[in-house]
C-alpha cells in the first residue's frame, strides 16, 4: 500500500501546491489534501491554536485536523526563506513546533526546513530529505522534484498567462474590454484563494462587473524592476511581492480600483498594508480600500465594502466623463 | 546636531554617555507617558507593535525638544524590527520635519562593528573610526554598569524592611543620572547608588517567590510598556529576573569576539527539545529561558508579548507544553496601548497568589513524605 | 394625489422608514427598534407610515439600504438595493453639496467616508469593534443608570478628563467600572468615553486619511452632543448635524430609488398594502457539506418568495417554481 503523505489546504500551499503534490506523488505516495476550508476546520482551527494567532495560522491548524487521522505523514515544511536574503514570516518558520505544541495524536511530520536565505546550493539536500520519507533513492527523488518543479513552472505560466498583457495597457484595446472594469486584490495567497477565509470576495468583484487580477499575475521582471525604486529594505518576500505590485500599479495606473485583504493579527500586513496604502494614495488617484477579515466577520459588512467599493469606482468614471466632455 | 534616541528602559543611560563622547548635542525624550504613547499611536500603523509605537512617541516629543536626528538598532531580521526605520522615517518626514536617521545594524562579524563605528564617527565629524572604538566599549561599559544596579534593585526590593526605600532611591537616580554628563560622571552616579542600595535594611531570611520574566525584550525592559511590572512584583514580595536585558543583548550581538561570553549557548540547549532554531525576535530564548527557570526552580514565570508580535506567538503557542512538561506556572500578558490597568493587575495579583498556594502545598507535601 | 417616495434601512439595531416628495423634502421619518426582528419592525414600520400618511397618497418608488437591505427588498419590491456606504454618502451631498467628511456612527457599525468635488473617493468602515457604536453608549448609559438622551449634555459639564481605554467594548466597560472605582464622578466618566469614542475613530477609521471641513456627523450616535464636541476639539473645525442625522441612510436609499425609477420609468414596490401581508420564515439546517449552512426560507402570504443563506447558491441560485408570486 502506497504511503499517505498528508497536506493541509492552507498558507503556502496556495502558492506551491502543483509542486509539493506532483513531487510526492511523484515517489509513489497517496497525496491527501485537506478539505476546502469550511466553518468546521475554521471552528477547531480556532480552537486548537493560541488566541493571539492570526486567522490563516489558525485554519491551518483546522487542516491538520482535518487529515491527521488519515495519513502516515504530514507535510509541514519548515519554511524559513524562499529566496536569496529574503524571509517568509516568523510563524512559518516556527509552524511545525505550533502544531506539536497545539494538537495532539500526530502523525509523524516531514518538518524539512527550507532555508534560501543564505543561498539556493542546499536546494538538493532540502529535497533529498524530504524525499527520504516516502523514497530511498536519491535518484528517484531528484527525478521526482525535477518533474514536480516543471509542473509548478506550467502553473506560474496559466497564472501570468493572456493577463498581464491587459495589465500592461497596450492591448486593453485589442481585447475590446474597455467597458469592463479592473480590479486588483492584494494580499497573501492564502487570503485571496481561500473563499472560505474572505467569504467569496474575488467572486463578488467578479458579480459587480469587474475583472479581477492578482499580484501572481505580475511578472517578476514587472516587480523587480519597481522595487528597486522603493526606499527601504524589503526583506520579506511578501513584502516584496506586494510593495512591487503596488509601485508597479501606481506608475502603471492600468486598474481601476484596488483592494488589500489583510487578516486582524497578521504582523506582516500591519507594515505592508500601510506602505501600500500610502504608495498607492501619495503616487496614483486609484481608488483603494483595506479590508480586514477575522473570525467574527460578518459577510454583510463584506458585502458592503464591496458594492460601495465599486459604486465608487462607478462614480468616478461618471465624473471623469463629465469633466472631458467639459474640457 | 541634536541627537536622540528611545529610553527602552535605561538602554538609553549608556547611549546618552556614547554620544556625549562623540561630542553631540543629546536631547533625552521625557520619560514615557501617556501622551507618548498617544502620538506614537496616532501616527503609526494600527495594528503595529507596541515598541514600534513608543519610539515614534518619543521621537516626536524629542523633536519637540529640538533634536534633529535618531538613532535606533534595527536591520534586518524575520520580525517587523527591520522595517521600523523605513516607516519611521516616512511618518517622521511626512509630518514635515527634517531629521535625519540612523540606525545599528545586527553586528555578525568584525566587520560589521567596524561599519558601525563609522557610522558613530560621522556623529563626531572625525573621520577615524578607530578613535571612537574607546567610546564605544565606554557605552558598553556603562550598559553593564545599569544593568546590574537594575539587578541589584530587583534583589533588594522584595526583601527592604522599609517599604518604599528602594523606590524613593531608585527615583533620585534617575534624577541624578540624567543631569550628569559624560562617561566618567556617569557611571559614578551608577556606582555611588549602588553603595547607597546595598546600605538599604533587608530582611535577608525572607521567603520570596521567584519569577522569571521572558518575552520581547522591549517589553520586558521598559516598564512604561510592561507598566511597572517588576516595580510592581517587587512591591509584592517577589523577586524578579530579567531574562532579557540590553547588555546580554548586546553580548550576545558579540561574542564572536572571543573574551565576550553570553549564556546564548545555555539558552539554545534549554530551547532545543522544543525549538531548535531562531525564527526571529526572542522567541527561542522566550523559550530556553523558561525551560531554564524551571531548572532552577523558579515558582513561575511571566511571558511578556506586544500585541500581534509574531515570533512570540510561536513562543507563547510552545510554552503550552513547556508548562505542562516542566510543571512551571506561565503567566502570558499581551500589551499594546489598549491594554487596561485593572485587568492586568488582577490577572498578575491572581498569578502571585496562585504561586504562593502552590509553594504551600509543595512543602505540605515534603512534609507528608519526611513523615 | 401626493406623489411621494420611500426609503427603507433595516439595521440590526434600529429599522427607518422615511417619506420624501420630489422634490427631495423630508416629509415624514420613524424610527422603529429592530430588536433582532427585523420583519416584524418592518412590517410595523410600513403599517404605522401607511396611516400617517393617510389615502391620498401615491408611491412613485422605494429604496432599501442598511444590512437587512435585501430582506427589506425581497419584502416590498425595491427600486434599488444600496449598501449603506454610498447610502449615507448620497444622503449626505443632498444636504451640503460640497461635503468632505462624513462621519458616521450607528448601532452596530461605524464608517468614515471622505468625498471630494462631490463624489466618494474613500471610506473604510468598521463592523469588529463594538465599543464604537451606539449599542456599546446605550448599555453604559443603561449601566449608569442615565437616560441615553441626557448623555451628551452630562458629558459638557465635565470640569476634568478621565481616560477611557480599551480596544474593544469588553475592555472599555471593564476600564470605565476601574475609573468609577477610584472615585470619579460620572460627568467626568461620561465625558471621559465619549472622547475615548471619538478617539478611537479617528485612530482606526480615520488613520492615515486627510479630514478635511465641511465635517457632516450622522447615524443614530449624532445625536450626542458630548460625542460631537470631542470630534469638534479633536479635529479642530465645526462639526454640521443635519436635522435627520438618524435617518440619512434611509433618506439616500429613498433619493437614490427616484433616480432609478426616473431611468426606469415604473417602480418595483409592492404597494402600501403589503404591509398587511403575512411574512414567514422558515430555517433548516442544509446538510451538503461540513459548513452546514442555516438556509432561510422565506414566504409571502404562504408562497415562498425567496431563498438565501447558503453559502454555495444550491438553494439561494435555484428558480423558485411559483411564479404568480410578485402577484400575491
Amino acid at each position: 500500500m502506497a504511503i499517505k503523505v498528508g497536506i493541509p489546504k492552507s498558507l503556502l500551499f496556495y502558492e506551491y501546491y502543483p509542486l509539493w503534490i506532483s513531487f510526492f506523488e511523484g515517489l509513489g505516495a497517496e497525496v491527501i489534501v485537506s478539505d476546502d476550508t469550511n466553518k468546521e476546520i475554521l471552528d477547531i482551527g480556532v480552537k486548537a491554536s493560541i488566541d493571539e494567532a492570526c486567522i490563516p495560522v489558525k485554519i491551518f491548524h483546522g487542516h491538520v485536523i482535518n487529515i491527521k487521522d488519515k495519513v502516515d505523514y504530514l507535510f509541514i515544511p519548515r519554511i524559513k526563506s524562499l529566496f536569496k536574503n529574503e524571509y517568509i514570516c516568523p510563524k512559518f518558520s516556527g509552524l511545525p513546533e505550533m502544531i506539536k505544541s497545539s494538537i495532539k495524536e500526530l502523525p509523524p511530520i516531514i518538518d524539512v526546513e527550507i532555508n534560501f536565505f543564505k543561498s539556493k546550493k542546499h536546494l538538493k539536500d532540502t529535497v533529498i530529505r524530504a524525499g527520504r520519507y516516502v523514497s530511498s533513492s536519491n535518484r528517484v527523488i531528484m527525478s521526482s522534484y525535477n518533474r514536480a518543479y516543471l509542473e509548478y513552472k506550467k502553473h506560474r505560466k496559466k497564472i501570468k498567462e493572456g493577463i498581464i498583457n491587459e495589465l500592461t495597457g497596450a492591448d486593453i484595446v485589442k481585447n475590446n474590454i474597455v467597458d469592463v472594469r479592473k480590479v486588483m486584490v492584494m494580499g497573501h495567497p492564502y487570503n485571496l484563494y481561500d473563499s472560505y477565509l474572505n467569504m467569496n470576495l474575488l467572486n463578488k468583484i467578479k458579480q459587480n462587473e469587474a475583472k479581477v487580477f492578482t499580484p501572481e499575475m505580475i511578472d517578476d521582471k514587472y516587480l523587480n524592476k519597481y522595487v528597486k525604486d522603493f526606499d527601504g529594505e524589503l526583506y520579506w518576500t511578501f513584502a516584496r511581492k506586494l510593495i512591487g505590485t503596488a509601485l508597479y500599479l501606481s506608475h502603471k495606473e492600468c486598474v481601476d480600483g484596488i483592494i488589500y485583504i489583510s487578516t486582524f493579527g497578521c504582523g506582516i500586513d500591519s507594515v505592508v498594508g500601510d506602505i501600500v496604502e500610502k504608495l498607492i494614495r501619495r503616487n496614483s488617484r486609484i481608488p483603494f480600500v483595506h479590508i480586514s477579515l477575522d473570525e467574527h466577520s460578518g459577510e454583510a459588512g463584506i458585502n458592503t465594502r464591496v458594492e460601495a467599493f465599486m459604486d465608487m469606482i462607478k462614480w468616478r468614471d461618471v465624473l471623469e466623463d463629465n469633466i472631458s466632455a467639459h474640457g | 546636531m541634536k541627537i536622540t534616541f528611545p529610553h527602552m528602559g535605561n538602554t538609553y543611560i549608556a547611549l546618552k554617555v556614547i554620544f556625549e563622547e562623540l561630542g553631540a548635542e543629546v536631547v533625552i525624550p521625557p520619560k514615557c507617558n501617556k501622551n507618548t504613547l498617544e502620538l506614537g499611536t496616532l501616527y503609526s500603523p494600527e495594528l503595529m507593535c507596541i515598541p514600534f509605537k513608543i519610539t515614534v512617541g518619543n521621537y516626536l516629543e524629542s523633536i519637540e525638544k529640538g533634536a534633529d536626528t535618531m538613532f535606533m538598532w534595527g536591520g534586518c531580521d524575520v520580525c517587523r524590527i527591520g522595517y521600523y526605520n523605513t516607516l519611521q522615517k516616512d511618518i517622521l518626514q511626512s509630518l514635515g520635519y527634517e531629521i535625519q536617521m540612523f540606525c545599528l545594524e545586527p553586528m555578525k562579524n568584525i566587520n560589521d562593528v567596524k561599519n558601525f563605528l563609522k557610522k558613530l564617527s560621522f556623529v563626531s565629524g572625525s573621520k577615524n573610526y578607530i578613535k571612537v572604538l574607546p567610546i564605544f566599549i565606554k557605552g558598553l561599559r556603562t550598559l553593564y554598569e545599569i544593568d546590574e544596579l537594575d539587578d541589584l534593585v530587583i534583589k533588594i526590593r522584595p526583601r527592604e524592611l522599609n517599604r518604599g526605600a528602594v523606590d524613593r532611591l531608585y527615583s533620585s537616580f534617575k534624577e541624578d543620572v540624567n543631569n550628569a554628563n559624560g562617561y566618567k560622571s556617569i557611571v559614578e552616579t551608577i556606582r555611588r547608588y549602588k553603595e547607597k542600595l546595598l546600605k538599604i535594611e533587608i530582611d535577608k531570611d525572607k521567603e520570596v517567590l521567584r519569577v522569571g520574566i521572558v518575552g520581547e525584550i522591549y517589553t520586558v525592559v521598559e516598564p512604561f510598556i510592561n507598566q511597572y511590572l517588576i516595580e510592581r512584583l517587587g512591591n509584592m514580595g517577589v523577586e524578579v529576573h530579567r531574562s532579557v536585558t540590553s547588555s546580554e543583548f548586546i553580548k550576545e550581538q558579540l561574542d564572536f569576539i572571543p573574551f565576550l561570553k553570553s549564556d546564548k549557548e545555555e539558552v539554545h540547549r534549554g530551547a532545543k527539545p522544543y525549538l531548535n532554531t531562531e525564527i526571529g525576535g526572542h522567541a527561542r530564548h522566550t523559550v530556553g529561558n523558561t525551560v531554564l527557570y524551571s531548572e532552577k526552580n523558579y515558582d513561575g514565570v511571566i511571558h511578556l508579548m506586544p500585541f500581534t508580535c509574531m515570533p512570540e506567538i510561536v513562543a507563547g503557542s510552545i510554552l503550552s507544553i513547556v508548562e505542562k512538561d516542566k510543571d512551571i506556572p506561565i503567566l502570558k500578558l499581551v500589551l499594546d496601548e489598549m491594554t487596561g490597568e485593572s485587568g492586568y493587575l488582577t490577572r498578575i495579583e491572581a498569578f502571585i497568589d496562585l504561586l504562593l498556594n502552590r509553594r504551600e502545598s509543595k512543602f505540605y507535601e515534603r512534609d507528608i513524605s519526611w513523615s | 394625489m401626493k406623489e411621494i417616495y420611500l426609503g427603507v434601512d433595516v439595521g440590526s439595531v434600529s429599522t427607518n422608514v422615511i417619506v420624501m416628495d420630489s422634490d427631495n423634502n423630508v416629509i415624514d421619518t420613524l424610527y422603529i427598534r429592530t430588536k433582532g426582528k427585523p420583519i416584524e419592525a418592518l412590517k410595523m414600520g410600513l403599517g404605522q407610515m401607511k396611516s400617517r400618511l393617510g389615502e391620498n397618497v401615491k408611491v412613485l418608488g422605494l429604496g432599501t439600504t442598511g444590512s437587512g437591505r435585501h430582506l427589506a427588498a425581497t419584502m416590498l419590491g425595491a427600486d434599488i438595493v444600496k449598501n449603506e456606504i454610498t447610502a449615507h454618502g448620497v444622503a449626505a451631498l443632498n444636504i451640503v453639496p460640497n461635503v468632505n467628511t462624513i462621519i458616521e456612527i450607528g448601532g452596530q457599525d461605524s464608517k468614515i467616508i471622505l468625498l471630494r468635488d462631490g463624489i466618494i473617493y474613500d471610506f473604510a468602515m468598521n463592523t469588529v469593534c463594538a465599543a464604537g457604536t451606539g449599542s456599546f453608549l446605550d448599555r453604559q448609559a443603561e449601566r449608569l443608570g442615565i437616560p441615553i438622551q441626557e448623555f451628551g449634555s452630562l458629558a459638557l459639564k465635565s470640569k476634568s478628563t478621565v481616560r477611557i481605554a480599551g480596544r474593544c467594548a469588553v475592555f472599555a466597560e471593564s476600564d470605565m467600572i476601574h475609573k468609577q472605582q477610584l472615585g470619579h464622578n460620572q460627568e467626568d466618566i461620561i465625558n471621559g468615553l465619549c472622547e475615548a469614542m471619538a478617539r478611537n475613530y479617528l485612530n482606526n477609521l480615520g488613520k492615515g486619511k486627510e479630514l478635511k471641513p465641511p465635517v457632516i456627523f450622522q447615524g443614530g450616535v449624532a445625536a450626542n452632543i458630548g460625542i460631537k464636541k470631542a470630534f469638534e476639539e479633536l479635529l479642530g473645525c465645526e462639526i454640521i448635524v443635519p436635522k435627520y442625522a438618524s435617518v440619512m441612510g434611509a433618506i439616500g436609499a429613498c433619493i437614490l430609488a427616484k433616480e432609478e425609477v426616473k431611468k426606469r420609468g415604473k417602480t418595483k414596490f409592492l404597494g402600501l398594502n403589503i404591509a398587511d401581508s403575512s411574512f414567514n420564515v422558515q430555517s433548516f439546517e442544509c446538510d451538503s457539506c461540513p459548513n452546514m449552512c442555516e438556509v432561510v426560507k422565506f414566504y409571502r402570504d404562504e408562497n415562498l418568495a425567496a431563498r438565501w443563506g447558503d453559502k454555495c447558491g444550491k438553494w439561494s441560485n435555484v428558480q423558485i417554481s411559483q411564479n404568480d408570486e410578485k402577484l400575491a
